[in-house]
């Protein structure tokens, strides 16, 4: 080692003048630098090896050769078609575990008067249907808005995260690293969309996952396979003639909140401008 | 040389202060941390390793091909089945039955689609109630097997 073959400690008295030590301060520091050298050695070697091993970046997935880079995923919400029945929610529920009174996806009723007065609500998010009787004054419209993430390519969420807990994974789906979230909210309070929330029995951030579970097997997520009427489409902007990218191409959709710049991957077919 | 041993201190500290980097790095940041960007790669394995609970209809199909046709022939084929019963993981595994089939017999289970509501398109079938029951007496309405006595479930034109 380079810094043992110094000169000999004859300089340093008090050192030997200290009987109760044996090993000298300069040899007990050299010990543990290099101690320490050598572990680092083999950390940078191990890890040299493991990148030599051929481990490409998302190589260790599991589940049979799925690539999250040769799909990109986009959804389609048809306003006109939906009936506010609820099977969504109750999907997503049971799919996801989600806790009570918390919701990955929900419906919005909205109702418009004449005089342009807007009236909103959405009991325990439609989970039990909806509330026949209308109050309020002559309603000229009425539908329903089924919420949840709008998986945005340039998410405020993600940015924000101070430790790398929220991602946009490589197949565009907006994650939340559930082992690495330290529960601080931020995301919660920065999605303009308010698709977050803290759960209370794992104190992380959770969220619409596009059931990331369901479609890396090639499945749908829940709330589009219980969907009766075909409101919610789900589709592979990377797929060949896939129908969802068909309609967002050819058909007059809208996103929510387009100010934001925060590029929604959620479309919306027949969004009306009461919607917020 | 007399300034040689300063030059050694430095370059010890240096030589820990790198180790301790080396190593504290190694044990706090994870081993995919930062492979595709400023996140855990391995946290897309969490979540494509959780468990599947809406099977669909093909796996419902695959025992009870007789209410499937059934559904499929009717106004209710695009109802999935498992939108009125349950996931199906709480009921079937791959091979066998775990738990009966949950049935909901109650009228709420087909209001929740078929309730009158404003802001449902007028092009969905609906009912009031009231209305739609008014031959019956108050009591049996709110019986189960209300709907069903009418209608068969799996296809829901008049019996």
């Amino acid at each position: 080692m380079p810094y043992m073959k110094g000169e000999p400690m004859n300089d340093n008295k008090e050192m030997k003048s200290d009987a109760a030590l044996e090993v000298s301060r300069r040899d007990f520091l050299g010990t543990i630098a290099g101690a320490l050298s050598a572990v680092a050695l083999v950390i940078v070697a191990d890890d040299a090896v493991y990148i030599a091993s051929g481990a490409e970046p998302g190589a260790p997935l599991p589940a049979g050769g799925y690539d999250p880079d040769k799909h990109s995923y986009v959804y389609v919400i048809d306003i006109t078609k939906c009936i506010g029945c609820g099977s969504c929610v109750r999907a997503c529920k049971a799919e996801n575990n989600v806790p009570d009174l918390f919701f990955r996806t929900w419906i919005e009723r909205y109702m418009v008067s004449r005089s342009g007065e807007v009236s909103v609500d959405s009991p325990k998010g439609g989970y039990d249907g909806f509330d026949p009787s209308i109050t309020g004054d002559e309603i000229t419209k009425a539908f329903f808005v089924p919420k949840m993430c709008n998986h945005c390519s340039h998410s405020p969420c993600v940015q924000l995260c101070p430790v790398g807990a929220s991602y946009r994974s490589p197949d565009g789906v907006v994650l939340v690293d559930e082992k690495r979230c330290i529960g601080c909210g931020y995301c919660v309070q920065a999605c303009p969309y308010g698709s977050r929330f803290l759960n209370p029995e794992t104190k992380v951030a959770s969220k619409c996952t596009w059931c990331y579970h369901r479609i890396t097997k090639g499945m749908r997520p829940a709330c589009v396979e219980m969907c009766p009427r075909g409101v919610r489409k789900f589709g592979d902007a990377k797929a060949l003639h896939d129908e969802v990218s068909e309609i967002i191409a050819t058909k007059q959709v809208h996103v929510l909140k387009p100010e934001l710049l925060t590029e929604p991957n959620l479309h919306y077919l027949g969004l009306s401008m009461e919607v917020r | 040389m007399d300034h040689t041993k300063h030059l050694w201190r430095v370059v010890l500290i240096l030589v820990l202060a790198g180790a301790g980097a080396i190593i504290g790095r190694h044990f706090l940041i994870p081993k995919s941390f930062g492979e595709q960007g400023f996140y855990r790669y391995d946290s897309l394995g969490d979540y494509m390793t959780q468990p599947v609970r809406h099977g669909g209809d093909a796996a419902c199909a695959a025992c009870h091909k007789d209410r499937a046709d059934a559904k499929a022939g009717g106004k209710h084929a695009t109802v999935s089945c498992e939108s009125c019963h349950a996931p199906m993981a709480s009921h079937a595994t791959t091979e066998a039955k775990t738990a009966d089939m949950p049935k909901n017999r109650d009228m709420t289970l087909c209001l929740w689609c078929h309730q009158k509501l404003r802001a449902r398109p007028e092009t969905m079938p609906q009912i009031e109630i009231s209305e739609h029951l008014a031959a019956l007496d108050p009591e049996d309405a709110k019986k189960a097997d209300v709907c069903f006595n009418c209608h068969d479930v799996h296809n829901p034109s008049m019996k």
